[in-house]
């Protein structure tokens, strides 16, 4: 961002100018449902949902689904990115595996997770055992495709270090191409992350009666419409936390890596 | 948090799309395994026929349906459902990128707003839309619309953002007023984030698109495979789920030749 | 029996099709500081990889020690000329001084001394726990150097390592090595596009053409250096032998 194009407001009122925006357009929000939109299904004042979701602190339904939700991308994101990163790897390191798996890859990769929701419901019924194995499929295939990637570009300067120093092979794999490949492996779990939370929303939404998806869905269908916007602002909120802590997470890993900040 | 810390969505290298005949000829053997395992599943009763049906089974129930039956038209309903949400979201996407990206005013002001929307999934506003427009094929376009928008919005942004400071002094010395600066200098050097942003706007507007027919009962393949997992018909499952990623299969392919063209000198 | 640390005997290289270095034959005595000049693409660090094993030729053998050379071998320290791309970014300097000891499967307690003695050398003591990215380029280039002697070679190879540096830095550097070299008895073949560096620090030089040259042979001269040690950056360049050999590689230069 070009700081000399617009005049920089003293330091203090600076931090506060991200929140201007929403503010204002929540006030308007307020406004428009207390007036013109009061007694709609559909919106509700923000202070309204604010209540609701204080409403949902207490009763324990806002720890109960976001743990559910957390608890099923966390589990299906494990699930999903460590075959990925591990099959990923290999590919990398082989170019007779990655031929070999192409066609495997690029027919299968595009399937949407999504689809696979019926199937999931099928095999397993509606719960846990549903919305982490979708995520794990819609994990798997980044996973696998930027591991891939990661093992291909590791810098070949240092690959021919350890020509010169005649490191054994699991030494150069575990010494070398491992370490070499850690910061895009961080880069490709922040992406995994976003994506295991936003399945297993979408999941919920779709078909599974559990978490925070299905909690707004049920708030939506009983005509509580402070509830549900206090569910969506509780999902946003939720998302930009759990990437701003995986940000943080690679930023530290970075650091302790050698990755000196200019 | 800035939208340079995520990596740029990736670029399409030639690698990416099934012209590369070589390396389709020396994976058809795995593929066959990976059939060869399914059949073997299938028939061998590894899991249950209620949910693993046998690759025939599949074939003929694809077969009936895209010939006889109704799957053609499901087919082009979600196709369409997506291909339309997608032109109306890239269309919304850049001009609104536009607005935002070549005011600096904006991005310092809105900028920090759209990052905290981006986590958000696309699917999380469909209630909202169910309230106000009910269940209905309104809605699903609607939902489409908005959540495919973000990935070209964040990108036409982003691209504006990323131009050169030399080439900003050289619009100014030419004097270039902002609409010409956005369509001579801004947009084409936006190009190739956009066209990417575009890709991924196309797996996020079939996604949503399924998951609206899903839950709006719309005519379409999301419905249709809901429906057969209902009734345990596990092979017309299957069959919507081959047409779904084939859908996906193809439009990336597409959009991937389109993108390699379009930026042929790139490569040049 | 050879007391020749290095052979090329006949050595001819072909790469991609195009014949970089035309059947060559030299020799590297030991406690030899050998350097080779040459223009651009004249094959001298094809040479130099050809020397540690790295490149395989295509007619003629390279000999160490009188055993054929069919690969990179511990015995022999490579220093890169990319010093970026040559240290784990992810290691210390300590880290990455200890790599060549764990390669060469040394005992953990004498791991630590060892990597102390040779940061000493070098004079990275003070910095033995920063990571690559933190140091300038010219202490980046004496780790891979630190690393380089903790392999304890018979030869060092190195492929213009002070190309990158900035004119100080580069002296300080050519002083330091000359010193290194004499300490330990190092055997060194210096590749360089520096004419003033090469006669600066070797006891020969080796001049060759650029390939191919009008059916001239790759080698085109070799010559000796007979200015006396140790050497001085101010003195040094003003000794009549190194106007002398100055003038008559840079004829050989000019010609290729």
């Amino acid at each position: 961002m070009h700081a000399h194009l617009d005049p920089s407001p003293p330091p203090r009122l600076a931090r506060l100018r991200p929140a201007v925006f929403p503010v204002l357009v929540l006030g308007l929000l307020e406004a428009w449902a207390r007036t013109i939109g009061h007694g709609s299904d559909a919106i509700a004042p923000p202070t309204a949902a604010i209540e609701a979701l204080a409403g949902a602190m207490r009763d324990g339904s806002l720890l109960r689904g976001t743990a559910f939700t957390l608890g099923a991308a966390a589990l299906g994101l494990v699930l999903g990115s460590l075959p990925g990163i591990a099959i990923g790897t290999v590919l990398g390191l082989s170019r007779r595996a990655t031929a070999a798996s192409f066609l495997s890859v690029e027919l299968f990769r595009p399937i949407p997770s999504v689809a696979l929701i019926p199937l999931a419901m099928l095999a397993f019924g509606f719960g846990l055992g549903m919305e982490v194995s979708v995520v794990a499929f819609a994990t798997f295939w980044p996973m696998l495709i930027l591991s891939q990637a990661a093992a291909r570009q590791v810098e070949p300067g240092w690959l021919e270090v350890a020509r010169a120093l005649q490191l054994g092979r699991a030494d150069r794999l575990t010494k070398v191409v491992l370490p070499a490949m850690v910061p895009r492996l961080f880069v490709a779990l922040r992406l995994g992350v976003a994506i295991a939370l936003v399945v297993a929303v979408t999941v919920e939404i779709a078909a599974n009666p559990n978490g925070m998806g299905y909690a707004m869905m049920i708030a939506q269908q009983s005509l509580e419409p402070a509830l549900m916007l206090a569910w969506l602002f509780w999902i946003g909120v939720v998302g930009y936390a759990v990437n701003a802590a995986t940000l943080a997470m690679q930023r530290r890993v970075a650091a302790r890596m050698g990755e000196v900040s200019k | 948090m800035t939208a340079a810390e995520l990596p740029a969505p990736a670029r399409v290298s030639r690698r990416d799309t099934v012209t590369d005949w070589r390396a389709a000829l020396a994976s058809l053997p795995l593929l066959g395994a990976v059939l060869g395992i399914w059949w073997l599943a299938s028939h061998g009763h590894w899991v249950s026929r209620v949910f693993l049906p046998t690759p025939e089974a599949t074939g003929a129930s694809l077969l009936e349906g895209l010939v006889g039956g109704e799957l053609a038209a499901f087919t082009a309903a979600t196709v369409g459902r997506m291909v339309a949400g997608w032109m109306a979201a890239s269309l919304l996407g850049i001009v609104v990128g536009v607005l935002i990206g070549t005011s600096a005013a904006a991005r310092a002001w809105i900028g920090p707003t759209l990052e905290l929307v981006r986590p958000l999934p696309a699917s999380a506003v469909m209630p909202l839309a169910i309230s106000i427009f009910g269940l209905s094929g309104r809605m699903v376009l609607a939902v489409v619309a908005f959540g495919a928008m973000w990935p070209v919005l964040l990108a036409t942004v982003h691209g504006l953002a990323s131009v050169h400071e030399g080439l900003r002094e050289v619009a100014r010395s030419l004097q270039l007023n902002r609409l010409a600066f956005v369509a001579k200098i801004g947009l084409p050097n936006a190009m190739p984030d956009i066209l990417a942003g575009m890709r991924l706007s196309m797996t996020v507007s079939l996604i949503v698109s399924v998951v609206g027919e899903m839950i709006a009962s719309q005519p379409g393949l999301g419905q249709a495979i809901l429906l057969a997992a209902r009734s345990f018909r596990a092979a017309d499952l299957f069959a919507g789920i081959v047409l779904l990623g084939a859908i996906g299969f193809v439009s990336n392919a597409l959009l991937a030749t389109a993108e390699r063209r379009l930026l042929a000198w790139q490569h040049a | 029996m050879t007391d020749k640390v290095l052979e090329f005997e006949q050595v001819a290289i072909r790469l991609g099709g195009r014949e970089i270095l035309s059947p060559t034959s030299l020799a590297v005595g030991h406690g030899e500081f050998v350097c080779v000049i040459g223009p651009s693409g004249c094959g001298k660090t094809t040479l130099l990889r050809a020397a540690a094993g790295f490149v395989t030729p295509s007619g003629g053998t390279v000999r160490r020690n009188g055993r054929a050379v069919t690969g990179p071998s511990r015995e022999v320290a490579f220093v890169f000329q990319d010093y970026g791309r040559a240290l784990l970014p992810w290691r210390t300097v300590r880290g990455n001084v200890s790599l060549a000891l764990e390669a060469a499967r040394a005992e953990p307690l004498a791991r630590a001394a060892r990597i102390e003695q040779v940061l000493r050398t070098v004079g990275l003591s003070d910095h033995c726990d920063r990571f690559p990215a933190q140091l300038s380029g010219g202490m980046q280039q004496r780790v891979q150097i630190a690393r380089c002697l903790a392999q304890q070679p018979t030869l060092m190879m190195m492929d213009e390592p002070f190309g990158a540096l900035d004119a100080m830095t580069r002296e300080a550097l050519q002083d330091e090595l000359a010193r290194l070299a004499a300490e330990q008895g190092l055997t060194v073949m210096f590749v360089t596009h520096d004419l003033e560096e090469a006669i600066y620090l070797g006891d020969r030089v080796i001049a060759l053409r650029a390939s191919p040259s009008h059916g001239q042979p790759s080698l085109a001269a070799i010559l000796d250096v007979p200015i006396p040690r140790p050497r001085s950056q101010l003195e040094t360049k003003e000794h009549p032998d190194f106007l002398r050999l100055r003038r008559e590689l840079y004829r050989y230069l000019g010609h290729a």
